[in-house]
């Protein structure tokens, strides 16, 4: 066996799985909030990176813009998709969501799947039906590292993940706000007797996952040079799979899931043929789910009424 | 000649004033009724012409709209020329998308089709684009016997028995009901697989496609010619749809040391995206496809990339040709632009439509059996005639590559009667 070839593959593997794991976090958000799946959210994600080229497009940003306004530019890119996306989110909880809250279950599903196709029909008709090209401001170099190599954007994308990671964490597990999101999620009622604005905690929760989702698709903009309308789709139905997989609800499974959905789909490409990667990816899930019905890091939740 | 309500015409006879506003509206009701009966074309001068239509069906919307639409204008600039110079059939287009959501789709196709089938009035059919549409679209028409002519569609098996034709046309095989005007993927991957080894000089090459059928045929007859060469197939992997990421497997394949990487699909199903993300793992090889991947999409797509690509088309290319001059310089006037990869051929497929109808008349038999017998048909691509299965005896592939970010044209090959 080749094991630099390995290794490389899982530095492949490595970023191809944060960008699912970023997706991923706002799935089991929501889930674990209102156990409801957000179909619309893979195109939260795509519609982040619509939005930040609009900025940057606004800004007259190219790769050849000076190093101080490219920073600027980024900035702004960033925090105008981040806060646009947030924005959205919480406006599709209060319009599409909350109508229908404790409504059966299947009801704000196919809401949830009306809104994902209303998100791509919105995009299309904003910048078009083909493929649309993203400036590339971070250039691409490659460094060594021995044998293997890592892309610059590699590089970009794997630690931004991690630092939208840890600052979940730290919101969800260290701040007041996390404490009632953690309540909400656990037992809406009882947390409602304690005095938590459940409303606001649930549009807290479509906000926060949101503007990740957001952030995950500038990133993957600035690193495949392309967006499309379309784009949300596999890679909202990847990151759903990466959030079961790793136990729905939980945000250090998302997390999990995310990178070992990555690790599958490269393993696969490279060993077995890249056209078994979702077969590859479904197969891994059914044994998980058979011997771990509620995921990896899924807990056994108290049944609601 | 003229239509319409004459000054004194609601007057009757017995000249009852009570009933005239009644009478006055229930004309004005019809009136009505005529203006919006869809594809009744509202109110037109009526003239002696009979109303022939020619329906159309290809991916108008999405990322394939660039595909679509010079395609179409292909036809419509046939239809034009045929009503221009008049006769006793006035001709219209019944315009379909078979694309949902930026991506051509067999069941909206199929769905196209059967309407269009519904409309007493079409004589014929131009389309599919994509094979696979055409896999759902053929057997349809080949039930209602009515012809259909794809300008672009290039997969053996919609025509040839020996790679499955039978079962598409199942309702008739032998009333042949299905022809193209571009030729085939056997002929268009080996003449890839061809320029290749012989012009490139390549030896080894890594496969990539998109597993759809014009994806996978077109990929599999090339790597079928390669292996006959005596190259060398490193590696033949298809890609799942909607894929992003190709990092991956362009790291296994850059470990195979390839000297070409062919990819068999279209820009949108991964040509673009492939080729941009090459340079990302350090695989500095030329790339080559079929001509899902020679238009302006993939230039966008790859970007910086897509230099040092090359791409075959199964047609030949009009502008170097006498015989098109004239469709060349009508198209752009008319359009403002250069003609696409597949516009002529769509010109030429509506075209023997309208000389059928024409020549035998609008009913959709006789249509039928008249293109099935065309026999050194005399177009602006060439002299052919149509083959015992629909195809065309006139194999051009004209090869291109991206020079300075533009596809430019480098040859083209006609391939002998087999």
């Amino acid at each position: 066996m080749n094991w630099i070839l390995f290794v490389q593959q899982l530095i492949n593997g490595l970023s191809l799985g944060a960008i699912y794991a970023v997706i991923a976090l706002g799935y089991t958000m929501v889930y674990g909030i209102i156990e409801l799946i957000n179909f619309a959210h893979g195109d939260v994600y795509s519609a982040g990176s619509f939005v930040a080229l609009a900025a940057l497009t606004l800004l007259g940003a190219t790769r050849h813009t000076a190093a101080a306004g490219l920073v600027f530019a980024l900035v702004v890119a960033f925090l105008a998709a981040m806060l646009v996306m947030g924005a959205t989110g919480v406006v599709i909880e209060r319009f599409a969501y909350r109508p229908l809250r404790g409504r059966q279950r299947l009801a704000p599903l196919l809401t949830a799947i009306g809104v994902s196709f209303s998100l791509e029909n919105i995009l299309q008709l904003w910048m078009g039906p083909s493929p649309v090209p993203f400036p590339q401001l971070i250039p691409n170099p490659f460094f060594d590292l021995g044998p293997v190599s890592i892309g610059q954007m590699q590089l970009v994308v794997i630690c931004s993940s991690l630092v939208m990671m840890a600052a979940l964490h730290f919101f969800v597990q260290g701040t007041k706000l996390g404490k009632a999101m953690r309540a909400t999620a656990q037992d809406w009622m009882a947390a409602e007797i304690m005095g938590i604005d459940i409303n606001q905690t649930i549009a807290l929760t479509f906000f926060v996952g949101s503007v990740l989702a957001g952030a995950g698709g500038v990133i993957t903009g600035l690193y495949y040079g392309n967006i499309w309308f379309i784009n949300g789709f596999r890679a909202g139905l990847i990151a759903f799979t990466a959030a079961v997989l790793g136990g729905i609800g939980n945000t250090t499974g998302a997390a999990l899931g995310g990178f070992l959905i990555g690790f599958i789909e490269v393993m696969t490409a490279q060993y077995i043929g890249f056209q078994w990667a979702e077969v590859t990816i479904f197969s891994v899930l059914i044994l998980v789910l058979i011997f771990r019905p509620t995921g990896l890091l899924g807990q056994q939740l108290p049944e609601r009424t | 000649m003229t239509c319409g309500i004459q000054p004194g015409e609601m007057r009757t006879k017995g000249g009852d004033s009570m009933r005239r506003p009644i009478r006055l509206l229930a004309g004005l009701a019809i009136l009505g009724l005529v203006v919006t009966v869809p594809g009744s074309g509202g109110l037109r001068p009526v003239s002696a012409a009979t109303l022939v239509k020619i329906g159309v069906d290809l991916p108008m919307s999405g990322g394939e709209a660039p595909n679509g639409v010079p395609t179409n204008n292909g036809v419509l600039l046939a239809i034009d020329q045929a009503n221009m110079a008049g006769g006793p059939y006035h001709f219209e287009e019944v315009l379909k998308d078979d694309a949902v959501n930026g991506v051509h789709d067999p069941a909206q196709g199929a769905k196209n089709i059967q309407e269009l089938i519904a409309d007493p009035a079409v004589a014929g059919i131009v389309g599919n684009f994509n094979s696979n549409v055409g896999k759902a679209t053929i057997p349809i028409t080949n039930a209602a016997g009515l012809v259909q002519i794809s300008p672009s569609q290039t997969n053996p098996g919609l025509t040839k028995p020996e790679n499955g034709a039978l079962d598409v046309r199942k309702a008739y095989p032998d009333r042949i009901n299905y022809f193209r005007t571009c030729t085939t993927d056997d002929i268009q991957g080996p003449v890839g697989a061809d320029f290749a080894y012989n012009v490139l000089k390549v030896r080894r090459v890594a496969i990539l496609d998109d597993q759809e059928t014009y994806g996978k045929g077109i990929a599999d007859e090339f790597e079928k010619e390669f292996k006959k060469l005596g190259g060398t197939v490193l590696s033949h992997d298809g890609i799942p749809k909607g894929t992003q990421d190709f990092h991956a497997i362009l790291t296994k394949i850059r470990a195979e040391r390839p000297q070409l990487v062919y990819f068999g699909g279209v820009t949108t199903t991964g040509g673009g995206l492939i080729r941009k993300q090459m340079p990302d793992v350090g695989l500095a090889t030329p790339y080559e496809g079929g001509d899902g991947i020679v238009e302006n999409e993939f230039l966008t797509v790859a970007g910086d990339a897509a230099n040092n690509s090359f791409g075959t088309v199964a047609s030949i290319n009009v502008e170097r040709l006498g015989a098109a001059k004239a469709f060349v310089d009508a198209y752009k006037a008319k359009f403002h632009e250069e003609p696409g990869a597949y516009s002529a051929n769509a010109f030429v497929a509506a075209k023997i439509i309208l000389d059928a109808v024409k020549a035998a008349g609008a009913d959709r038999e006789k249509v039928r059996a008249w293109v099935a017998g065309l026999h050194n048909y005399n177009s602006i691509i060439g002299t052919f005639s149509f083959d015992a299965n629909g195809d065309t005896d006139s194999r051009w592939i004209s090869i291109y590559a991206v020079r300075n970010g533009k596809w430019t044209w480098v040859d083209q090959i006609r391939k002998g009667q087999m």
